[in-house]
């Protein structure tokens, strides 16, 4: 009889351990993508135009972070789309410097420009996603704009012509600047296979193919851009 | 010549045509090199426009007409330590010559102090155009009347009586004196912006004020590379920036002008014969709006052999301009210009002004291909109180790209 017990209790400890596993099977988890972009060149901050009509030294400005890059996936899943919030973001303008240099929102965000520099700006864009010229505004003042079209925006300042930055636009969330070391992470990955993108101003663009597995974790991505 | 220039100019906006197509490639920066230190920039113009060889409104110092001229622009600025810089501009014009139309070493003593000082080949201490004369800042095609028009006086020849210097008027741009050369010759603007002199400037700054004094070999009229008098130019400029976007600007000159060998010719004790020259320049922008405008006046002292007199010939050159951008692509401009001369006595009833007055509309529309890239159409009225054609409009257009 006690045999008999133990023979059950085998059996439904197998099946509902059986049932356990087939269950983790077929819900996948999200995981992330992570690694590093090396910039392979040296990239030289940008310059001040020789203007032989100044009568002292240029002022100095700050250095143009040009070694950003940014992570994103090509296509993304279809809830990646889903959408609940306006966000906001800032593009900041610094001793004659935009800050960040490279900006990544996702569509239908508004961006701020305040100027907290000491002098003029006029912050403005010929892309053709959202061409804009925010005129002449004094210190302490902030204009926005809202980006509703995923693509790449150059934006300059029309008074200083060594102020550029990227904002780069996206239509979903799967994306990442790289920081100072240049890594990034993308997270809440779902399951499947993926083209990921690595984007400098500075070179052309490399792509990886990369498979999200059912269950999940961390997969590493490294991409080198530029010249050897 | 002319139409070999012509052909010059429309086939380089021929070939800039396929790069306008692909606009974003085009270089938006200068080019650097160690390490930073090396700037190198370029600015090429084409300008297309009609013809202009009876009334020579346009006409530059170097005989060039400024509405339809071909520029390539070569700077660069070389910084081996903080404290110095060697700055360069080398410039050609229609192709036909290259010449260093800035070259000089700029050295800041103190790196605390924004104060500096520039030798050689210098940027102007007078006035605000004669800094601004770039086509990237300037907002339209021409050039205002006091920085480029063709008075009929030269520096190496004078007219001997009053009778010779009126027989010039509206002809600046080829005149005839019977004492000095006796060549004919273009005449001078009242502030050259096509050359630059050649002497010691300093300059000093705050966030509120902006002094700048110089020394040169030449006049704001005839700017020099070797001195034809021994006199020498002050030049000074005080600007004042009271508020964000407004900067409100001072000027004064005064340095010899007529060169030793029509000197020479002249009776003794013909004094001095200077050009003094006062100016008064204003800018203001807000949102997309941009305003500036200045007044120049000038006064030339002429000698005359017969009789023996000197006199005060003056001038006074007004000019107020606006810019509104309508897009981010599209800009609008226009200029007021206007170009007036003293009184000269020829008899009791009989008091012309020494060269004729001009007066000078101009109006124009900017699509930015690029935003260092710009197409520019321009229509330009004229009008002169005197010489053979007294009425012109212009209308011309330019391509301008620089980095």
């Amino acid at each position: 009889m006690r045999c008999r017990l133990l023979i059950a209790a085998t059996f439904v400890g197998c099946v509902v351990a059986g049932a356990d596993h087939s269950a983790a099977r077929h819900e996948p988890v999200n995981g992330a993508i992570r690694g590093r972009v090396e910039i392979r060149q040296s990239l030289p901050d940008v310059a001040r135009r020789p203007n032989v009509s100044d009568v002292g030294m240029p002022r100095a400005h700050d250095p143009t972070d040009r070694r950003r890059s940014v992570v994103y996936l090509e296509t993304a899943p279809r809830a990646a789309f889903d959408q609940r919030e306006e966000p906001h973001a800032k593009l900041d303008q610094r001793n004659e410097t935009f800050v960040p240099h490279v900006l990544a929102i996702i569509a239908g965000t508004t961006v701020d420009f305040p100027n907290n520099d000491t002098t003029y700006h006029n912050v403005f864009s010929l892309s053709s996603i959202k061409p804009f010229d925010l005129g002449r505004y004094a210190v302490g003042r902030s204009k926005s704009i809202t980006f509703d079209r995923p693509g790449i925006v150059r934006v300059f300042c029309d008074i200083h012509s060594h102020m550029s930055a990227f904002i780069l636009v996206f239509s979903h969330r799967f994306f990442a600047v790289t920081d100072d070391e240049g890594r990034y992470r993308l997270d809440n990955v779902p399951p499947g296979t993926y083209t990921v993108v690595a984007w400098n101003e500075s070179a052309p663009s490399e792509t990886k193919r990369v498979t999200m597995p059912d269950s999940g974790g961390d997969i590493e991505s490294n991409f080198s851009l530029g010249k050897r | 010549m002319r139409r070999l220039f012509v052909r010059l100019a429309l086939s380089s906006v021929a070939a800039l045509a396929p790069l306008v197509a692909s606009a974003q490639t085009l270089p938006s920066g200068p080019a650097t090199a160690f390490d930073g230190r090396l700037t190198v920039g370029a600015e090429v113009v084409a300008t297309v426009g009609d013809e202009d060889d009876i009334a020579f409104f346009n006409y530059t110092d170097y005989e060039h007409n400024a509405l339809r001229m071909f520029r390539v622009a070569l700077a660069a600025s070389w910084r081996p330590v903080t404290r110095f810089a060697f700055v360069t501009e080398l410039r050609s014009e229609d192709l036909n010559q290259v010449r260093p139309y800035a070259a000089y070493v700029r050295v800041r003593p103190w790196l605390e102090h924004p104060f500096d000082i520039q030798v050689g080949r210098i940027p102007p201490s007078f006035g605000a155009f004669g800094r601004r004369a770039y086509q990237s800042d300037n907002s339209l095609i021409g050039y205002p009347l006091a920085y480029q028009y063709l008075t009929s006086l030269r520096p190496d020849a004078v007219p001997a009586t009053v009778a010779d210097l009126l027989i010039m008027r509206a002809r600046g741009w080829r005149t005839t004196y019977p004492i000095g050369s006796q060549e004919a010759g273009p005449g001078v603007p009242l502030v050259s912006a096509f050359r630059w002199d050649t002497g010691i400037q300093a300059h000093w700054e705050n966030h509120l004020v902006d002094a700048t004094g110089g020394v040169t070999l030449g006049t704001l009229s005839d700017p020099k590379v070797d001195d034809n008098n021994g006199g020498k130019q002050i030049s000074g400029r005080v600007a004042f920036r009271p508020v964000t976007g407004l900067v409100l600007g001072a000027s004064a000159a005064r340095g010899d002008f007529l060169a030793d060998d029509v000197v020479d010719q002249l009776p003794l004790d013909s004094g001095s014969h200077a050009q003094t020259a006062l100016g008064a320049d204003g800018e203001y922008s807000r949102d997309h709006w941009l305003v500036r405008g200045e007044l120049v006046w000038s006064r030339w002292n002429m000698p005359f052999a017969s009789p023996p007199t000197s006199v005060n010939l003056d001038a006074l050159g007004a000019w107020i301009e606006g810019r509104y951008r309508l897009t981010p692509r599209i800009s609008l401009s226009g200029r007021v210009d206007r170009l007036g001369f003293s009184r000269i006595a020829v008899g009791p009833l009989l008091t012309p002004t020494w060269d004729a007055p001009v007066t000078r509309l101009e109006a124009d529309a900017g699509y930015y291909l690029q935003r260092n890239l710009v197409v520019r159409l321009a229509v330009q009225y004229n009008d002169r109180d005197g010489g053979r054609v007294h009425q012109r409009t212009y209308f011309s257009g330019q391509l301008a790209y620089w980095f």
